[in-house]
């Protein structure tokens, strides 16, 4: 990013991760700032659709919506080792021939990975992740209680 | 014109210093300022003010840049501090990063410090178990270390008065090995950790599984509420610091407090280099501080000084603390200063699941964090082939579970809708060390800090004691786990470093002949009468019992005896 965008910019905060609306987007950069590893607005277009397929819409929103790819980014920028980072690059790479194509083909793709594959483990570990710890998910399905003010040791579960 | 110098000796007087604004050291400062004394609190790290400086406190778990995992390059900068159960992205500003404040380790050990106001009391486990005479009795029982110049009715008054204004949750179980106090009321056992208790007892009688108390409001006081505090909140976020004051710290509580007297000075960003004796009028006179930041060095003087920096650097402190009279370290004529460090065992967990009362769930949070287990080993009289024993945590929390295996619209369904799986169920053991010469802290002789201080070297290891022990531990609650019908049992050793435990201890011990220990039986200097010892430092043994309750009210107990001893005209 140079200091030109950098100025320029207007800041979203979207799930703890700030989106830069201009910021590069001209020149193919992914809308989010990377520190350690670089993708591009198609890279990025595409990991959406990855995410989107694990997670999809129904009758609440999925992962596209929720921004989960752009989580996935970060966590991979941030907490990825060198290895896991190189790994999953390649594993993206290997993934570009879904651009463009339907979520079934998407899925189709996906699961034909071998079950060891680091890609589509980190892929689908932080989809899940961010997921669950969205705004979404924890306001409105899974309901997280900042305050709880109350410890009952013997709840009878409802059948 | 009133002279503008303001450096003047006069100004920089007080009437007692405190080294250290952690646990130990805010009790100290808190009675001090109640009874009158000006009083110098010097914390090396920057200052934190309760609610103000809780940057994460309020904050929920998407607001997290990383959902509270901490980022590849701080976990790889970090080895030490990052093996902290609670370093993570929520709490990593209160913890020293391992290149902050580098050490010499002659054998491995993960010193985990907090330097800040409030120092590791806004990070401890809040865990409050009374130490008794199983543990006071020890080493002349047992004959290790030296023997205690204390016993359990010295300081039991003592334990009641700081119980009684830090809040204490906790039943009362009438258990001589872990005397009751004066306790708010106690968080309850769930289902299972009750189950597990009524089996345990009715099958091995001197074993008891008890709510482990702990340093929360259950149900505030009028003394806690005059402290600005008020009823915990279950929120079990006690590591970013409470907004409620729902759990006991420096900052919440004793710190405050003594402020209102006003006779409190606290300064932050002073760096404790050593203290000033006085060789003409043989005692010590101040302390000398490098500041933080300026690195300009500034000395302080007073009648009396505490010592609570937290115990390895209230060795370094003392160690370092050279003069004609104690060319080896303040008050060192025994030449025991920064030996006999001990620590807790904490290398071994079990893990299992129950597969009944599987009706029931939880609902809420539990601030005491579940059952304990008082030692029970060699309690009464020796009956292993090892010396003393552990007392254990035990906890139960109900699974559930999502399939995770799928991906698209079952995957999102599956995680939509967790099955409740079966109770899990945990322990980990707390074991008593025994302090030895041969585990010691010493000054390294070329490595320096930033701020001109020798570096600490540590040198303190596991024996074939602890190795006896732990092995006892997981032999034991294994069978205790089958006796409870618990399945998939899953022992855990781990190769941790001491240090990781948080409880080291000792160095400046106390004991009844100046020949063989530091203090006394007042937590005072053999040599020096004028400095007290309060924190972790000044313990003879280890008990099992998490051992911050016990700093707070010696320390409380030293105030009381010194300010008698001043009106005696005694430590002018």
């Amino acid at each position: 990013m140079n200091r030109r965008t950098a100025i320029r910019q207007l800041f979203v905060v979207a799930g703890g991760i700030i989106i830069a609306s201009s910021c590069s987007s001209d020149v193919g950069g992914s809308s989010i700032q990377l520190n350690t590893i670089r993708l591009t607005a198609k890279d990025e277009a595409l990991l959406a659709d990855l995410v989107e397929a694990i997670i999809p819409s129904s009758d609440s929103p999925g992962a596209k919506e929720l921004n989960l790819h752009l989580f996935v980014m970060k966590m991979v920028d941030d907490c990825s080792d060198p290895e896991e980072q190189e790994q999953f690059i390649a594993g993206l790479k290997s993934a570009k021939k879904l651009e463009g194509k339907s979520t079934d083909e998407i899925l189709a793709y996906l699961e034909e990975l071998p079950k060891d594959d680091v890609f589509l483990h980190l892929l689908k570990r932080r989809t899940i992740q961010g997921y669950m710890n969205s705004e979404y998910v924890m306001k409105n399905k899974l309901v997280y209680e900042l305050i709880p003010g109350r410890y009952n040791g013997a709840v009878k579960i409802e059948a | 014109m009133a002279n503008l110098n303001i450096d003047t000796v006069k100004d920089r007087t007080y009437d007692a210093i405190v080294i250290g604004s952690g646990i130990s050291g805010g009790w100290s400062a808190k009675e001090l300022c109640e009874k009158g004394l000006k009083t110098l609190v010097l914390e090396r790290g920057r200052d934190v003010q309760h609610v103000k400086d809780y940057p994460t406190t309020n904050m929920y778990p998407w607001e997290f840049e990383h959902r509270n995992e901490l980022p590849y390059k701080i976990k790889k900068e970090n080895p030490i501090v990052n093996r902290c159960y609670a370093f993570h992205e929520d709490a990593a500003h209160f913890f020293v990063k391992d290149n902050e404040h580098p050490y010499v380790q002659e054998k491995p050990f993960d010193w985990i410090r907090g330097y800040q106001v409030g120092g590791k009391s806004l990070l401890w486990a809040r865990q409050t178990q009374r130490w008794s005479d199983f543990d006071f009795d020890g080493p002349a029982r047992d004959g290790f270390a030296v023997d205690w110049p204390i016993r359990y009715a010295d300081l039991k008054p003592w334990y009641d008065y700081v119980e009684r204004f830090a809040g204490i949750a906790g039943d009362r179980d009438g258990l001589p090995e872990l005397p009751d106090g004066e306790f708010l009321p106690g968080y309850p056992l769930n289902v299972v950790e009750k189950y597990f208790k009524q089996k345990i007892e009715s099958v091995y009688p001197s074993r008891k599984v008890i709510s482990a108390r702990c340093a929360h409001l259950s149900k505030p006081n009028q003394i806690h509420l005059d402290q600005g505090r008020v009823q915990c909140q279950n929120r079990t976020l006690c590591q970013r610091g409470c907004p409620f004051g729902g759990y006991f710290s420096s900052n919440s509580s004793t710190l405050p407090w003594a402020a209102k007297t006003g006779n409190l000075t606290l300064r932050p960003d002073s760096v404790v280099h050593s203290i000033l004796y006085d060789d003409d009028k043989g005692k010590a006179i101040g302390v000398k501080v490098i500041d933080r930041n300026t690195k300009e060095e500034i000395d302080f003087y007073a009648k009396v000084i505490f010592v609570n920096a937290a115990a390895l650097n209230t060795n370094l402190i003392l160690l370092n603390s050279k003069s004609q009279r104690f060319p080896e370290g303040l008050g060192n004529d025994s030449g025991t200063l920064g030996k006999y460090v001990g620590f807790h065992n904490y290398s071994a967990r079990i893990y299992g699941e129950y597969e009944g009362l599987l009706e029931y769930k939880t609902d809420g949070r539990n601030p005491a964090g579940g059952g304990y287990i008082p030692r029970f080993r060699n309690l009464h009289r020796q009956e292993t082939d090892f010396l003393r024993g552990y007392a254990a945590g035990f906890g139960a929390w109900r699974m559930s579970n999502s399939d995770q295996s799928g991906l698209g619209l079952n995957l999102k369904d599956s995680l939509l809708n967790p099955t409740w799986g079966n109770w899990g169920v945990g322990s980990h053991m707390m074991g008593e060390t025994i302090p030895k010469e041969s585990n010691y802290v010493t000054l390294d002789a070329d490595k320096k800090d930033d701020w001109g201080i020798p570096q600490l070297k540590i040198a303190i290891d596991y024996d074939d004691n602890d190795a006896k022990m732990k092995k006892d531990y997981l032999d034991t609650m294994e069978e205790m786990f089958i006796t409870a019908g618990f399945t998939n049992i899953q022992r855990n050793e781990s190769s941790q470093a001491p240090g990781l435990d948080i409880h080291e201890m000792g160095g400046v011990r106390m004991g009844l002949d100046p020949k063989t220990s530091m203090l006394n039986k007042w937590n005072q200097l053999h040599a020096v009468p004028n400095v007290f010892v309060t924190d972790g430092a000044a313990m003879t043994s280890t008990s099992t019992q998490n051992p911050s309750l016990t700093y707070m009210a010696f320390s409380a107990r030293s105030v009381d005896y010194m300010v008698q001893e001043i009106k005696k005209g005694n430590l002018v």
